[in-house]
């Protein structure tokens, strides 16, 4: 048999297919080498050790395949791109931002249809492009994860449920009559469309009551101006107008009314423009505990609380306006005649303001502006405020109302007084026999809890809107984005269920706004000739602004009825404020605001008891009751705090500036029905609150009890443990007057009481950290420190580094200058720097343990008087030192200059030896200890964070944030201030696409455009003309350590007083 | 190697051993099966090891967060550790080399175990740099390899690089030294043993035969090693010192930094060599290679050592007050007296006023006594590095940044664990390798031997050591 199946054969035997050759060929290349010559092999020995290999080989493979899964973030690219956006380019819109009474004109930045920073409008007159903290971290709120997704219904056991919008209109509707009593409870409204969108509410239900109050009321002020002017509304206060200003107990730069206004105002007329007749206002602050606005104060003046109206009163009876002041305390009545002398001195260029909410002392202080003749200078009803409506009774009459069961339907609109009000266990009584409740709220909190359905309204930036702040100023809310979720505007649930036919377009709201401003607003201008463009310029602008009277009638006397009486007698007294982070509660679901530290205290995630401080006189300041002794050490006591019966178990802060026999504590804390970032953060003070004859609340309570110690807090979240700089006290041997916080800071311990040792040669004091002076002798400040400077500079000069000034000199050299005396500490610049660089949040365990990774920092000395000291505020970022000493340390060179001077952070490259923070004398550097991001390499290894299953902001909706421009920083490298390096290239391409030079203000960093001041500058100091070049020059300038040679470039402007000395 | 040897000094081998009873002495314990002492330690110190491991899985795996380390206090326990166990690495240099170069005759007793610690000290130490950093799988970011990154190279301004380069030359020329001793050893332990063990030794002796010329070249190495190894005591601590003394924080810029952590690393570092030979006399039977006249002389070095270390304490106080420099001021006044006191307090008993007991030659002499010290000054040297990195940093320039920090289990973990790490090698090494250089011993017998010397000389051998070695 011929072999022709392939035409090819080797040999004849091949050729022939010799069956013995074909039997050798068989063998010759065995088909399965293993099992070939071994047929009767064990069968149950399948695989061999080719096959071992290959499933060696392959298991090997996949585990490592898998194993090296690293977490995949999905970005879809648009397929037709929008037209609107430029992807990479920001795009703004003007809009504003709106919470109860608070407001501020905002540009919204989105990039690729994300709105990520909120900048302010600088086109608006109130503001003037300021911005506060709240503002600024108000854009992390659209991302809340808490955020209610949806309209929901509560079952029969009170659990919600999903629902539709068109059930629940139904069902609302369908239990609501014409005759029903309806109640919409509600902080101020500042919405004129809401305004109209209310009353057409109530036209169709004629029962139907707006009731307004505020958490944090003006009730009193309302009353008063009511009393004595006839119109029911806040002032206009022009703070930059006053050169004489006096506060009783009023943060008017932190919290109170209109805060980003007046810190714009107090600003102005507190800058030194010039060292040669140096003018500036005078600020005194009556007042118990250190508030924000207080520690700014020139002079203090302490009372009690309880002491706040016999102050006012002795006051107007200084300014000879009658009526005695019996009961305060003596120093503070000698202090008040002191202070009445200057404000005669100043008639019609001081403000006296209060923020107390009692309506008696509030006609006073009527009183003793229109004794100083200020009403129509420094404070008139043109303009007047809007910011707060609120009439505490009304709440407290609908209390009484719904517990006797004449309300049929409660509407929660934006209030929480399920929480907010000192009577807040009786709301939710009465709020038990209402049949129908809902609420709009966006978030779920104490009294939506209690509704039966949940009507959830967008955030304010997915909304149309419009606000009217002040007496004809307004200004529009526009949509940056989709919602979200499947939410609507409150507006647009109430007119439906009015009845409106509100289904007709895609944005109903939109067109009901723009129907109202045709009808009322568009006839208050004359520049626009048709409604179209003059909307759609306000629309652009964000603001429009047409100036109106309030409709406010001269002063006409009131009678002055009870005032708050003093306690006699040593009972602690306890004063409860509000924060500039935690407002009245409602933002304690934005970790943004809850991390940043509290401006006084510096304290994160909570309210703590501040204690005062006294000095023992040898080497401790003493907290009350010996707390907290080791605060330094990062050690703080629980004490149990009793107000009316009710104890709490709340941690110990030392606090300077307290009345002694006063505590403090913040209110708007202890939130219990809340998203998860605001669970267990601090403790709830309100039920603590009391109400007067008037039914307004009082923020204060007598007769507190503190106990001792009773446990140590674990977690102590403060960012700054040592507090002062050159305080004063006297010394306990000698009687002389020492510095106080150089021998404090000796430990008390056995070496140091043998030693006798009480400080070292102004070791502490005289470091060239904070400077401060007084305006009296401004000039022999002013050269002393130019004198110490060119020393400085001197000793300077012998140096080891090589003369750069060549690179430095060419091109662009950015710098930054801050002015001290702009500085108030509202902390709006840190919370910017959060938002722009993507900074992380650690939660309050990693904050205990300083881990927090803020940028920039607002560092809080005292010096002066221990008892009643003087504040500096000092932000501190890094200072791009040319000399930097980060840099020569690093062994990878991760950290470097840029020939524009920048010291630049290169995270690749960086790893994580810690040396370069070590080395950094402003401790400014940041190291990401843990994964805070998810960005790291493994994607299992999150340590958890406060029991959160993923870090904060680690969420792909909380992500959304994340500017894109800034690089998410992962585990183990270090990260610090950029400059806005991002901005700094946006600039400097600005610049180039439209071929000119560089200008200073094309480049704006974050904390600059934030701060409500101007106190940050920031530009290129090698340009002569540039405003920076200019205030580099001031007197005051000086650069914080500058004999350490390192060359930094960021100036700080000294801190200025206007201290009146008759008080002291 | 030898020279003339005053009649007056005391004998370093004592009981009359004769070569052979050396060989036997040095070479029995590795040949028999380790006794329950080994085991236990062994035990102990292979718990510690997994320690070690353990914790340092734990900071890799989710970061220097674990530790308590802050924004204030970048370095803590880390360096300190760092810097404790490269200090105690370097008695066994000192001995070695210039020693060596001195002619010092009780360093045959010593220098193989104190050169073991010296190369398990850095290992022991090399950890810590690596253990610090932030991201460990980018470490090789520190060396200058070619890349094509531009290329990036690595900056050598920054004293962490001199590191890098200091302490692996120093790692490199101990291990160098420690072999180029341990070959004729290894080679009479081949000479004893059979089978595997004697291929091993063989490999490892590199075929010595014990000729003239293996005698010779092994001279010349030794004495070459020696000198490179000589400037290596100098400089190594000092350029760790370089780590604090170049940067810009007070109480780490001084210039007295160099010369005060070489006293200090060689203090401490003899101080570890006691610890470790007082037990191991003990345990491996040694008392006649290391006698009182050993331990006296170290002591001595350890008064010395330390007394110039409490001198330099003082400078550092004294002159951060003359300097007029307020900062400086501080951080010597706070090292004294701010919250870290305790630490302070602890460094200045261990290392400056107990040693001064070693002035009475009774307590020079006395075992208990040198014991004890010589555990006082570890722990007092590791103090003064702990004041030197975490009490400074804590409270440096700014006081809005001040700080205080308590290591957390993971830091306590990786510092017990190394100890662990380093007895593990230790008590390997004494299983394997001969505690005391044999043929170094060998060569001193004749003229410090105590049947050669002292009271207890026989006459003739008197006469051979007047008449011999010339």
């Amino acid at each position: 048999m011929e072999n022709q199946k392939l035409g090819i054969w080797v040999g004849t035997e091949d050729l022939n297919n010799d069956p013995a050759f074909a039997l050798e060929a068989e063998k010759e290349f065995k088909h399965d080498p293993a099992t070939a010559d071994n047929k009767e092999v064990d069968i149950s020995l399948e695989s061999n050790r080719r096959d071992f290999l290959k499933y060696l080989g392959f298991g090997i493979g996949a585990a490592t395949i898998a194993a090296c899964d690293t977490p995949v973030r999905r970005a879809i690219p648009y397929v037709t791109k929008p037209d609107a956006i430029v992807p990479g380019v920001a795009t703004y819109y003007a809009s504003s931002f709106v919470k109860g009474g608070d407001y501020c004109p905002v540009l919204v930045k989105t990039r690729e249809g994300r709105p990520i920073k909120i900048e302010g409008n600088s086109l608006s007159s109130i503001t003037g492009g300021g911005t506060s903290a709240r503002a600024q971290a108000s854009v992390l709120e659209l991302y809340d994860t808490a955020r209610l997704r949806g309209p929901l219904a509560a079952n029969a056991e009170g659990k919600f449920g999903k629902t539709t919008w068109a059930d629940l209109d139904a069902a609302v509707k369908g239990k609501l009559n014409a005759g029903s009593q309806i109640r919409i409870v509600t902080n101020t409204i500042l919405s004129p469309t809401t305004k109209q969108a209310l009353s057409d509410f109530t036209a169709a239900y004629p029962n139907a009551k707006v009731v307004t109050y505020d958490p944090v009321s003006a009730s009193a002020l309302l009353q008063a101006n009511e009393a004595n002017f006839g119109v029911k509304a806040v002032p206009n206060y022009k703070f930059d107008k006053a050169d004489v200003i006096v506060a009783f107990n009023c943060d008017f730069l932190g919290t109170w009314i209109s805060p980003i206004e007046y810190a714009k105002g107090y600003a102005k007329n507190r800058t030194i423009t010039s060292i040669s007749g140096a003018k500036m206002s005078r600020h005194y602050q009556v007042e118990g505990h250190m508030s924000m606005t207080g520690s700014n104060a020139d002079n203090r003046i302490l009372v009690k609380p309880s002491e706040q109206g016999v102050a006012i009163a002795a006051l107007l009876s200084a300014l000879g306006g009658g009526g005695s002041a019996r009961g305060l305390n003596d120093k503070a009545a000698a202090q008040i005649k002191a202070m009445a002398a200057d404000l005669q001195a100043h008639r019609g260029h001081s403000i006296v303001v209060s923020g107390s909410n009692n309506k008696s002392e509030q006609i006073m202080i009527n009183k003793i502006n229109n004794l100083l003749g200020n009403y129509g200078n420094t404070i008139s009803f043109t303009g007047a405020s809007n910011q707060r409506q609120g009439i505490d009774k009304e709440v407290q009459d609908l209390i009484v109302e719904m517990n006797s069961g004449r309300v049929d339907a409660l509407f929660v609109m934006g209030a929480n007084p399920a929480f907010d009000i000192p009577n807040a266990a009786k709301f939710v009584e009465g709020a038990a026999q209402v049949g129908l409740k809902v609420s709009f709220a966006g978030l779920m909190d104490e009294t939506t809890s209690l509704c039966n359905y949940i009507a959830p309204t967008n955030h304010f930036l997915e909304s149309w809107g419009d606000v009217e702040p002040k007496k004809g100023y307004y200004s529009i809310i526009q949509p940056t984005i989709n919602p979200l979720f499947d939410t609507r505007e409150q507006e647009v649930s109430l007119l439906s269920w009015a009845g409106k036919n509100m289904g007709s377009s895609d944005q109903p709201y939109y067109e009901y706004i723009q129907q109202n401003w045709k009808n009322n607003i568009f006839s208050q201008q004359t520049s626009y000739a048709t409604f179209q463009s003059f909307w759609d310029n306000v629309v652009h602008d964000g603001v429009f602004e047409a100036p109106a009277g309030a409709g406010a009638s001269g002063f006409s006397d009131a009678s002055v009825g009870a005032i708050t009486q003093p306690i006699a007698g040593e009972g602690m007294e306890i004063a409860f404020y509000e924060t500039v982070n935690m407002g009245a509660g409602n933002y304690a679901t934005n970790p943004w605001l809850t991390e940043m530290p509290d401006p006084v205290t510096r304290t994160t995630w909570g309210n703590f008891l501040a204690v005062p401080v006294k000095w023992d006189g040898v080497r401790l300041f003493e907290g009350m009751n010996g707390l907290n002794t080791e605060e330094y050490r990062g050690k703080a006591d629980i004490v149990s705090l009793d107000v009316k019966g009710m104890p709490q178990n709340v941690t110990v802060v030392k606090q300077f500036g307290l009345k002694e026999g006063t505590l403090a504590l913040a209110l708007g804390y202890g939130r219990s029905v809340v998203g998860e970032a605001g669970k267990d953060v601090g403790v709830n003070v309100y039920p603590w609150l009391t109400t007067d004859a008037d039914g307004n609340t009082q923020y204060f309570a007598s007769a507190a009890t503190v106990s001792g110690a009773i446990a140590e807090d674990g977690l102590f979240p403060c960012v700054q443990y040592h507090h002062t700089m050159g305080v004063k006290g006297l010394d306990k041997k000698t009687g002389e007057e020492i510095n106080a916080d150089e021998a404090a800071t000796v430990d008390d311990n056995i070496l140091a009481r043998m030693l006798g040792m009480q400080g070292f040669q102004g070791s502490l004091t005289q470091r060239s950290i904070i400077r401060q002076g007084d305006v009296k002798e401004i000039e022999k400040f002013a050269s002393d420190l130019v004198h110490e400077r060119e020393h400085h500079q001197k000793l300077n000069s012998y140096t080891l580094y090589p003369d750069r000034s060549e690179l430095y000199g060419a091109g662009h050299h950015w710098g930054m200058y801050v002015d001290l005396n702009g500085c108030i500490g509202c902390g709006a610049c840190q919370v910017a720097c959060v938002a722009e660089n993507n900074v992380p949040v650690v939660g309050k365990r990693e904050v205990a343990r300083h881990h927090e990774m803020t940028w920039m920092r607002i560092d809080r000395y005292y010096y002066g008087d221990y008892e009643n000291p003087n504040v500096v505020y000092q932000p501190m970022m890094c200072q791009h030192c040319d000399n930097a000493p980060c840099e020569n340390v690093c062994p990878v060179a991760a950290t470097n200059h840029s020939s524009e001077g920048l010291n630049q952070m290169t995270y690749n490259r960086c790893i994580g030896t810690r040396y370069c923070a070590n080395n950094c004398p402003y401790k400014v550097r940041r190291f990401n200890w843990l994964d805070y991001t998810t960005a790291d390499l493994f994607p299992s290894n999150e340590f958890e964070i406060n029991g959160e299953e993923i870090p904060f902001g680690a969420d792909n909706l909380t992500r959304m944030v994340l500017n894109p421009d800034v690089t998410v920083r992962s585990r183990g490298v270090i990260e610090k201030c950029s400059f806005c390096v991002q901005r700094i290239q946006e600039g400097k391409l600005t610049a180039k696409r439209e071929n000119r030079k560089l200008v200073d203000s094309d480049v704006r960093s974050a904390c600059q455009t934030a701060c409500p001041t101007g106190a940050i500058s920031f530009g290129d100091m090698n340009n002569p003309d540039a405003p920076i070049s200019q205030k580099m020059k001031s007197a005051l300038a000086y650069k914080v350590l500058e004999e350490i040679n390192v060359q930094s470039s960021v100036h700080y402007s000294a801190k200025i007083t206007n201290k009146n000395e008759a008080l002291s | 190697m030898s020279a003339v040897v005053s009649p007056i000094r005391e004998p370093l081998i004592t009981g009359s051993k004769t070569y052979h009873d050396i060989t036997e002495d040095i070479c029995g314990p590795t040949e028999r099966a380790p006794g329950l002492l080994w085991t236990i330690a062994m035990a102990l110190s292979v718990a510690g090891l997994a320690t070690f491991a353990f914790s340092v899985f734990w900071t890799v795996y989710f970061g220097i967060g674990t530790w308590d380390l802050n924004r204030t206090i970048g370095w803590g326990w880390d360096i300190t550790n760092f810097v404790w166990w490269i200090g105690i690495g370097h008695a066994g240099t000192l001995i070695s080399a210039i020693l060596l170069l001195f002619r010092q005759k009780w360093r045959t007793g010593v220098n193989r175990a104190a050169e073991a610690m010296t190369i398990f000290a850095v290992i022991c130490a090399g950890q810590f740099p690596l253990i610090h950093m932030g991201r460990i799988w980018l470490a090789f970011f520190i060396f200058p390899y070619p890349n094509t990154r531009g290329p990036l190279w690595v900056n050598f301004n920054s004293p962490l690089l001199w590191d890098v380069f200091a302490i692996s030359t120093y790692f490199t020329v101990s291990i160098l030294f420690w072999y180029t001793g341990l070959v004729p050893d290894f080679a009479t332990m081949r000479d004893r043993s059979t089978g595997m063990r004697r291929k091993i030794y063989n490999f490892l002796s590199f075929g010595w035969t014990g000729s003239a010329k293996h005698w010779q070249r092994f001279e010349s190495l030794s004495l070459i090693l020696a000198g490179l190894a000589t400037p290596l005591v100098l400089s190594v601590h000092t350029i760790v010192s370089f780590d604090f003394a170049t940067s810009v924080i007070p109480g780490w810029h001084t210039t007295i930094f160099p010369p005060y952590f070489v006293a200090g690393a060689i203090f401490s570092g003899f101080a570890m060599v006691l610890t470790l030979m007082l037990i191991a006399r003990k345990v491996l039977h040694l008392e006649d290679y290391i006698t009182l006249e050993h331990i006296e002389s170290m002591n001595k070095v350890i008064l010395l050592t330390g007394s110039i270390v409490g001198t330099a304490y003082l400078t550092e106080l004294f002159i951060s007050w003359y300097s007029g420099y307020i900062y400086e001021q501080f951080a010597f006044f706070n090292r004294a007296l701010g919250p870290y006191w305790w630490s302070y307090f602890g460094m200045m008993a261990c290392n400056v006023l107990s040693p001064q007991i070693f002035w009475f030659k009774k307590y020079r002499r006395s075992i208990f006594v040198t014991f004890f010290m010589s555990i006082f000054i570890n722990i007092g040297m590791w103090f003064e590095r702990f004041v030197i990195i975490a009490t400074t940093l804590a409270r440096d320039y700014l006081p809005s940044s001040w700080s205080y920090y308590v290591p957390t289990w993971v830091e306590i973990g990786i510092f017990v664990g190394s100890m662990g790490l380093f007895f593990v090698l230790f008590l390997l090494f004494t299983r394997v390798a001969p505690v005391v250089a044999i043929a170094e011993v060998k060569s001193i017998l004749k003229t410090s031997g105590d049947q050669y010397k002292g009271k207890n000389a026989m006459p003739h051998h008197h006469a051979h050591d007047d008449h011999g070695h010339h």
